[in-house]
């Protein structure tokens, strides 16, 4: 029989992602003022909801496959659509979700620490 | 788009920081010589501006590629007989700095500044929930 992966293990790979995110937007906004520059997105929420529907270990392999660049968004005189109004808002929503995702993991490891404790 | 490296959230804050203090110092530049008619080279002072790139393809950050003069507009002509720098009818040679251009860009500068200091805001909300795992 196939183990059924740990909820510690969807938990982590969400935390990978959400931690990529967080670099993608803090580079959006280091670019505003970069000519020609358009801004990143990263996507994996798709991908792990995928791996956890089918039962299988997620895998967020390559970062590449996740960062997708703008196409169609209205650009500034320079060439660049970073809008930093809408990157501070990712960025916290992106922190919410992460702090989510963190606090999480460390009731998952509590329930364990517990689980260990009470055999004894 | 090829990723050729992603850093951390608190480098590209810092290289976002590092590249709109040089922004300051290159906008007091040109407006502390608002009406240089001297230079080295022998006319007027021509205003400086940064040459930006991102990093080399990756999720790393802005680069500062140089930082160079304002080739695209033209030096601002004055009638002022007296100047010790004007022609034979009266006209000098001033900069090509505009002031309520670089007041402008100095606003924008310092809210980029701003912006890139928030990113190392959060990202430290984000590492303290990590460090909490700890306890």
């Amino acid at each position: 029989m196939v183990n059924k992966p740990q909820m510690s293990e969807y938990l982590e790979a969400a935390l990978r992602g959400a931690a990529l995110r967080q670099s993608v937007l803090a580079n959006n906004i280091a670019n505003m003022n970069t000519p020609g520059f358009r801004r990143g997105e990263a996507k994996f929420e798709k991908l792990l909801s995928e791996a956890m529907d089918g039962g299988k270990a997620p895998e967020l392999a390559d970062p590449a496959e996740l960062i997708a660049e703008s196409r169609n968004t209205p650009v500034d005189f320079q060439g660049n659509d970073v809008d930093l109004e809408m990157e501070v808002g990712e960025m916290i929503k992106n922190t919410a979700l992460y702090k989510t995702y963190m606090r999480l993991l460390g009731g998952a490891y509590r329930k364990m620490e517990l689980a260990m404790r009470d055999n004894i | 788009m090829e990723i050729r490296g992603i850093s951390n959230p608190i480098d590209i804050a810092i290289s976002g920081l590092r590249v709109e203090s040089t922004r300051m110092n290159v906008i007091a530049e040109n407006i502390a010589n608002a009406s240089t008619t001297r230079t080295p080279s022998g006319e007027p002072y021509r205003r400086q501006d940064l040459l930006l790139s991102t990093s080399d393809g990756g999720i790393s950050g802005v680069r500062l590629e140089d930082v160079v003069a304002d080739r695209a507009t033209d030096f601002r002509t004055v009638h002022q007989p007296g100047h010790p720098d004007a022609d034979a009818n009266g006209f000098v040679q001033m900069p090509n700095v505009e002031l309520p251009m670089e007041m402008m860009n100095l606003v924008s500068a310092s809210r980029a500044y701003e912006a890139n200091a928030a990113v190392m805001k959060q990202y430290k909300e984000m590492m303290e929930v990590a460090i909490e795992l700890l306890r």
